[in-house]
C-alpha cells in the first residue's frame, strides 16, 4: 500500500472512543439481538425512501458538479472535462470513466483515512460499471471523464446517493448520455425489507440474528426511461426468491426518483437561461 | 485474456450458434469446460489448492499466522485474500498492470465470504479480545483462459477445504503478554468447515441468452455479465454486474434463476471432487503431480 | 549445525556431489509461446516466454536495432517461503533477480536474430527451498527452448557451498543457506565452458575458490544433460502423431 507522505496522520494505534462506550449500539447488533423489528427507529414504513434533496452546479470549478442529501446522508459530486487518457498509448474507440469513490475521513462512525482504502476502491468500481452503460461513450474516444464522488456524512444508502449524485453531475457537466441514472438500496433481515436503511439498521443487516435467516443488503441503479438495470450489488445471504422480491422493489423506487431527478435538470436548466435572459 | 481480436463475423457466428444453444466448441449454454483439481501441491502452506478449468489455471495458498483480533469484533479470527495476475498469464501484468483485476477479485472474494453464515469467523479465535488466528488466502493467476472468477473460487473453496489449522495446546498469560504453545505434531491440525462456502458462477449475456463459463472469445461478445456468489443451500451471498452493460429487470430476475441452479450443481460437483481428492490424499504417500501433469 | 556429518552425508543425506531430484516439463501453458515447469529438489519454478514481439510500452526507446531487448520479471508466490511474502515482486530483492536472470540469458540467446523485438521472460517461484535463481535460469532456458528462440547453447546455473572448510558442495538448499554457509551462483554455458554469472555469499579463502568454482561447474554439467534429455523427450513426444497437444484429465463432470 502507498503510504502517505504528505499528511501528519494520527497515532496508528488509537481505536475510537466509541467501542468503550456502555450501551453500545454497535457490541449490541454483533450479540444478537432476536427481537423482531416491528417498526423503524425513524418512524417510516418499511417500503418509504427518505426524503430526497438534489441541487446541481455547486461546484463552481468543475465542468458539472451535483450534491445529493437522503436526510442525513450526504453527497457531492464533481464531474471534469474529458481529458485524454493517461499512460494509454493504444487509441480506444471508446471513452472511459475514470470514476473515485471516497469517505470523507469524518463521514463514518470511525475515521477513514485519507487513503482510497479496498471498500471504496470496490465501490468506486460499482459507481463506474453503474453509470457506464448510461454514458455515450463513443462520443468522446480515447478520452476520459473524470468523476469524483465525496460522502460528506455517511448514514446509509451512501453508494446509491453516490450513483443518483454521479449521474445528475455528469448530466450537468453536459456529457452526452443515453439516460440519467437512479439508485437505490436496500436492507434485509430476516423476513423484513427495510427500503433504503440507515447506518444502524445496515450493520443490523450485515450479520444474521438467527440460524439461516436472509440478512443482506442490495443496491440497484436504474436507467428509468429505457427502464435498464446498469447495477446491482448484493451482500450478505439470501436466497434467490427475496433477491427478486427485493428487485421489483428497487426498481420501483428508482422510477420514483427518477422523475425528481428530472425536475432537477429542467429547473437548473430554466435558471440558467433566467440568468442569461437578465 | 492475451490480445484476443474477433471479426465481426466472429461474432455473429459465436451469437446465433448460442441461440440454437451451440457454442463453439461444441458445449450447450450451461456446460462447464473440464475442470482439473489438485489438493495440497505447496507444501509450505497450511493447504493449496490448483485448480485448471481447460485454459485459466489457478493456484491457491492458505497460510495461517496468529494475530489480534479487531477492537470492535474482539471474538472472530480474520481473513485475507489477496489475489496476484502473474505476468505468466499475459505480459500486460507484468509489475503492477495487474492490481486493477486483482482488486476486483480479492474484493468480491471479500464480500462474498464476509457473511457468517458462510464463514464463522468466530472458530478462529484463539483467546477472545487477545489472538486469533489470521487466514491468508492467496491467489496466484498464472493463465487467462476466461471464466477467471468461477475458477478462482473453486480453488479458494478447495484450498480452505483443505487447510489444516495447528491446535493450540498451552496458553500461558503472563500479565499482559500471551504465550502460545502450539502442538508439536504437525498432524494435529483442525480442518475448516467449508460446508456454506460459496462458489462463484458467471453468466454472460450472449444475445438473448446466457452462458455459463465463457471463454475469452465469448467473454468479447457478450453484451452483459453477472456474477454470482452461491452456497451449496442455494442462497447469494454475493452478487455483481461486472461489464459495461445494462439489462431489463425480467431479464435480471431470469438469470438469477439460471445462476442460482448453476450454482449449486457446481457446488455439488465440487464437494464430489474433495471428497475423491481427500481419498487418494490419505493414502500412505499419495502421488503429487502438480505442473508435471 | 554441522553441514556434512562424519559419515560424509549433508543435511538432507545427499553426497557432496550429489544434485536434489530434478524434474521438469516443457510446454505447460498454451497460451505463451513457451512455458517451463522445473523442480530442484522442493524448490519450484514455472517460466513463460511471449515473444519476439513489437516492443510494447517504455521498452519502445530502449530497444536497439540490431538486438533483441530481453525483458526479465522475477517474481516469487506469496506462499512460496516459510514465512508469508508481502510482496509478490517490485521488492530490491526481485528487481536485482530479474538483473542476474537477464545477464544470464542473454549470454545464451541468440540476440541478433531478432532485431528490433522483445522478448519477455516471466519466472514464478511457486515454492523456495534454496537455489531460486539456478532453478530460474534452467527454467527460463527451457522455456525458451519451448518458445522455439535461437539459442547459442544452454544456460545452466548451479550453486556450490562449502562445508567445514574443506569439503566443497553442489546444490544448496535453503536449511544449508541459513545455517550460515556460503554461497557461490554460477550460470555458465556448459558446452564451451564459459561463465555468464558467477555470484557469492559469505566468505571464505581464495585458496578454496577453484575446488568450489570447479564443484559448481561440474554441476551446471550435470544439470545440463538432464535438461537436454529431458527438452529431447518432449520433443520426441510431440513429434509423435499421436501424442499432438495435451489430454486433459477430466475431474469434474458437470
Amino acid at each position: 500500500m502507498p503510504s502517505d507522505n504528505r499528511r501528519i496522520q494520527g497515532p496508528e494505534v488509537s481505536s475510537p472512543y466509541c467501542l468503550f462506550q456502555s450501551g453500545n449500539k454497535n457490541v449490541d447488533v454483533h450479540s444478537g439481538r432476536s427481537e423482531v423489528l416491528s417498526s423503524r427507529k425513524d418512524s417510516r414504513k418499511f417500503m418509504e425512501h427518505r426524503k430526497i434533496y438534489l441541487k446541481t452546479g455547486v461546484v463552481s470549478q468543475a465542468k458539472g458538479s451535483a450534491y445529493v442529501e437522503f436526510d442525513n446522508t450526504k453527497v457531492i459530486c464533481s464531474v471534469f472535462d474529458p481529458r485524454e487518457i493517461p499512460n494509454r498509448i493504444e487509441y480506444s474507440q471508446h471513452g472511459e470513466l475514470f470514476c473515485v469513490f471516497k469517505f470523507a475521513p469524518f463521514s463514518c462512525l470511525t475515521r477513514r483515512a485519507h487513503q482510497q482504502d479496498a471498500q471504496e476502491k470496490e465501490l468506486s468500481l460499482c459507481l463506474k460499471r453503474a453509470l457506464e452503460p448510461a454514458v455515450c461513450r463513443h462520443e468522446f474516444p480515447n478520452f476520459q471523464v473524470d468523476i469524483y464522488v465525496m460522502v460528506l456524512e455517511n448514514d446509509g444508502g451512501s453508494l446509491a446517493a453516490a450513483i443518483t449524485c454521479a449521474g445528475l453531475a455528469l448530466a450537468d457537466a453536459h456529457v452526452p448520455m443515453y439516460d440519467l441514472v437512479t439508485a437505490a438500496s436496500l436492507g434485509v433481515t430476516g423476513d423484513k425489507l427495510l427500503m433504503d436503511p440507515v447506518e444502524e439498521e445496515e450493520s443490523l443487516c450485515q450479520n444474521p440474528n438467527k440460524e439461516n435467516q436472509n440478512h443482506g443488503l442490495i443496491t440497484v441503479a436504474l436507467m428509468g426511461a429505457h427502464t435498464q438495470v446498469t447495477q446491482m450489488w448484493q451482500t450478505g445471504s439470501m436466497t434467490a426468491a427475496c433477491v427478486s422480491d427485493a428487485l421489483t422493489h428497487l426498481v420501483q423506487i428508482c422510477e420514483e426518483t427518477y422523475p425528481i431527478a428530472q425536475r432537477c435538470l429542467v429547473k437548473s436548466v430554466v435558471d440558467t437561461i433566467s440568468k442569461k435572459a437578465q | 485474456m492475451a490480445g484476443v481480436l474477433l471479426s465481426e463475423a466472429e461474432k455473429t457466428f459465436i451469437l446465433h450458434g448460442v441461440q440454437s444453444d451451440l457454442r463453439n466448441d461444441g458445449r450447450s449454454r450451461q456446460d462447464y469446460r473440464p475442470i482439473e483439481l489438485e489438493l495440497d501441491i505447496v507444501t509450505h502452506a497450511n493447504g493449496s489448492a490448483r485448480v485448471r478449468l481447460a485454459n485459466t489455471d489457478v493456484l491457491v495458498g492458505v497460510k495461517t499466522e496468529i494475530d489480534v483480533p479487531k477492537p470492535e469484533k474482539p471474538e472472530e479470527g480474520k481473513v485475507e485474500f489477496f489475489v496476484d495476475c502473474s505476468a505468466n498469464a499475459t505480459p500486460v501484468f507484468e509489475g503492477k498492470g495487474g492490481e486493477e483485476l486483482a482488486t476486483e477479485i480479492s474484493n468480491f472474494l471479500a464480500s462474498s465470504f464476509a457473511s457468517s453464515m458462510s464463514f464463522d469467523l468466530k472458530t478462529l479465535c484463539i483467546i477472545k479480545g487477545v489472538q486469533c488466528w489470521k487466514l491468508y488466502v492467496d491467489i496466484l493467476i498464472l493463465e487467462c483462459g476466461g471464466n477467471l472468477f468461477d475458477a478462482v473460487s473453486l480453488a479458494v473453496k478447495a484450498a480452505l477445504h483443505n487447510t489444516m489449522v495447528p491446535r493450540v495446546e498451552t496458553v500461558a498469560m503472563d500479565g499482559g503478554n500471551v504465550d502460545l504453545q502450539l502442538s508439536g505434531d504437525p498432524y494435529d491440525c483442525w480442518r475448516l468447515d467449508t460446508k456454506n462456502m460459496p462458489c462463484l458462477v458467471t453468466l454472460s449475456k450472449i444475445g438473448e441468452h446466457f452462458i455459463v463459463d465463457s471463454t475469452a472469445e465469448e467473454e468479447e461478445c457478450s453484451m452483459a455479465s453477472l456474477v454470482f456468489s452461491v452456497t451449496d443451500g442455494g442462497r447469494l451471498n454475493s452478487l455483481c454486474k461486472t461489464s459495461v452493460g445494462s439489462l431489463h429487470p425480467h431479464t435480471l430476475a431470469e438469470a438469477l434463476k439460471v445462476g442460482v441452479d448453476v450454482g449449486v450443481r457446481l457446488n455439488k460437483a465440487l464437494d464430489q471432487a474433495l471428497a475423491r481428492e481427500d481419498r487418494r490424499l490419505e493414502a500412505d504417500k499419495p502421488e503429487r503431480f502438480g505442473f508435471l501433469k | 549445525m554441522e553441514l556434512l556429518s562424519d559419515q560424509g552425508l549433508r543435511l538432507d543425506g545427499r553426497r557432496p556431489e550429489e544434485l536434489r531430484n530434478i524434474r521438469c516439463k516443457l510446454g505447460v501453458f498454451s497460451q505463451a509461446d513457451g512455458s517451463a515447469y522445473l523442480e530442484q529438489g522442493n524448490t519450484k519454478v514455472l517460466a513463460t516466454v511471449y515473444g519476439p514481439h513489437q516492443p510494447r510500452g517504455q521498452s519502445r526507446n530502449k530497444a536497439p536495432h540490431d538486438q533483441v531487448f530481453v525483458n526479465c520479471q522475477y517474481s516469487m508466490a506469496v506462499f512460496s517461503t516459510g514465512e508469508r511474502k508481502r510482496r509478490p515482486r517490485g521488492d530490491r530483492k526481485s528487481q536485482e533477480m530479474s538483473i542476474h536472470l537477464r545477464q544470464a540469458l542473454v549470454a545464451a540467446i541468440r540476440t541478433e536474430l531478432y532485431p528490433r523485438s522483445q522478448l519477455d521472460i516471466f519466472v514464478e517461484v511457486l515454492q523456495a527451498d534454496g537455489g531460486n535463481y539456478c532453478a530460474c535460469v534452467n527454467a527460463a532456458t527451457l522455456a525458451l527452448v519451448d518458445a522455439g528462440v535461437g539459442m547459442r547453447e544452454y544456460a545452466v546455473a548451479c550453486s556450490a557451498s562449502l562445508a567445514n572448510g574443506e569439503v566443497a558442495l553442489v546444490d544448496v538448499s535453503h536449511l544449508e543457506e541459513s545455517s550460515g554457509g556460503s554461497n557461490l551462483t554460477v550460470a555458465t554455458l556448459p558446452v564451451s565452458g564459459q561463465v555468464a554469472l558467477m555470484e557469492m555469499s559469505q566468505r571464505f579463502h581464495s585458496d578454496h575458490l577453484p575446488k568450489v568454482l570447479e564443484r559448481a561447474i561440474e554441476g551446471c554439467k550435470d544439470i545440463h544433460q538432464i535438461l537436454d534429455g529431458a527438452v529431447r523427450k518432449h520433443v520426441e513426444e510431440t513429434g509423435r502423431a499421436s501424442g499432438w497437444g495435451q489430454v486433459d484429465r477430466a475431474g469434474i463432470a458437470l
